[in-house]
């Protein structure tokens, strides 16, 4: 079996705890991941993510592949920071996958940051080979993204499972108003 | 699109760039190589060891902002923000390396210290903030890692009863 080569993956990681982003940062290089940017908190990372899309050549990186962000921070937390990845005209990738680290697990947290389009969440505490799992599943698993009215992010079903209950979605890919995008 | 209907929904679908990127052409499994996550188990647990040293550094701290409170009342409101935001620093990480003691004492820490900045904070409080702080550096001085066994168990009882006295003073 072949290994992952992670060298060319370029990773923002925003974290204002110095302690758990050395510590994230360490386990990531020692995975193999090439070049790991880090900030504080989300007005950092806004800026970072303006000056990719604006001078990629100055600060080295033309694309970021994954963000891994802590939730609470100030003055940005990480939620406003996945809101303007997602959402505002100035981002530079809105569909970036996006790792929100939280000790926050109460479902309705969970439930608010998948409706803002978290891709996945890390739970604090966490372990090596948490970091390892999201990791594969963002590269191996990679869910379509979803637009409507109310929403925009990975699409909350995750599982092709076959529905006990009634299939509530009414509307498929050949669907009248239904428009698919590839690329 | 030649159709002129309102698009409910868009689907956006995408080649799988970062698996591209990341496992090249090879073809079937790729995995993360075992030992490359040994590694980084053992850089953890190289952290771990660490961890009581920077604590101690955080306690240090509050330990300052403590002595604000007690010497500046005017400040409190200030102080009780730092302490705060310590505290949440602090919850999150020490069942991480092994200390859930730190996360229990940070977490509750953290709560009586979340308040508005025109509630009037009491020397009771102020107590209480000196608890959490002498509860915590009994676990750090003394390496109590884990649940701690009975002494464990005796910091969070006597940590409790100040809770508890402060909650009934306070009703």
């Amino acid at each position: 079996m072949a290994d992952y080569d992670f060298d060319r993956l370029n990773v923002l990681l925003v974290e204002d705890s110095h302690f758990i982003r050395s510590l994230i940062l360490n386990s990531l290089k020692l995975l193999g991941v090439g070049n790991v940017f880090t900030v504080e908190h989300g007005g950092e990372a806004i800026h970072f993510m303006k000056r990719v899309k604006e001078e990629p050549m100055k600060i080295g990186v033309q694309q970021i592949d994954l963000v891994i962000s802590n939730w609470d921070m100030h003055p940005v937390d990480g939620m406003m920071f996945l809101r303007w990845i997602r959402r505002h005209k100035d981002s530079p990738d809105r569909f970036v996958p996006f790792v929100m680290i939280t000790s926050y697990t109460e479902p309705h947290r969970v439930m608010e940051a998948r409706e803002m389009g978290v891709t996945d969440i890390l739970a604090k505490p966490f372990t090596i080979s948490n970091i390892a799992e999201k990791l594969v599943a963002i590269i191996e698993r990679p869910r379509q993204f979803v637009h409507t009215a109310e929403f925009f992010g990975p699409d909350r079903r995750r599982r092709k499972t076959e529905f006990r209950d009634v299939d509530r979605r009414v509307l498929n890919d050949k669907s009248e108003g239904v428009e698919i995008i590839r690329g | 699109m030649a159709s002129n209907k309102p698009v409910i929904v868009r689907f956006y679908r995408f080649q799988n760039r970062l698996r591209d990127k990341t496992a090249g052409l090879a073809p079937g499994n790729v995995s993360i190589s075992p030992e490359a996550l040994e590694k980084a188990e053992k850089a953890l647990s190289k952290m771990s060891e660490d961890y009581p040293d920077w604590v101690s550094g955080l306690i240090v701290k509050l330990q300052e902002q403590h002595g604000r409170c007690v010497d500046s009342p005017e400040l409190r409101n200030d102080c009780f923000e730092a302490i705060n935001h310590i505290a949440h620093d602090m919850k999150g990480q020490g069942g991480t390396f092994g200390y859930p003691l730190i996360t229990n004492f940070a977490d509750t820490l953290y709560g009586f210290t979340d308040t508005r900045s025109d509630d009037e904070i009491t020397d009771r409080q102020i107590e209480l903030v000196k608890s959490h702080l002498d509860a915590m550096r009994a676990v750090i001085r003394g390496r109590v890692s884990g649940g701690g066994g009975e002494i464990g168990k005796s910091l969070t009882v006597s940590l409790n009863k100040a809770i508890e006295a402060f909650e009934s003073s306070n009703s």
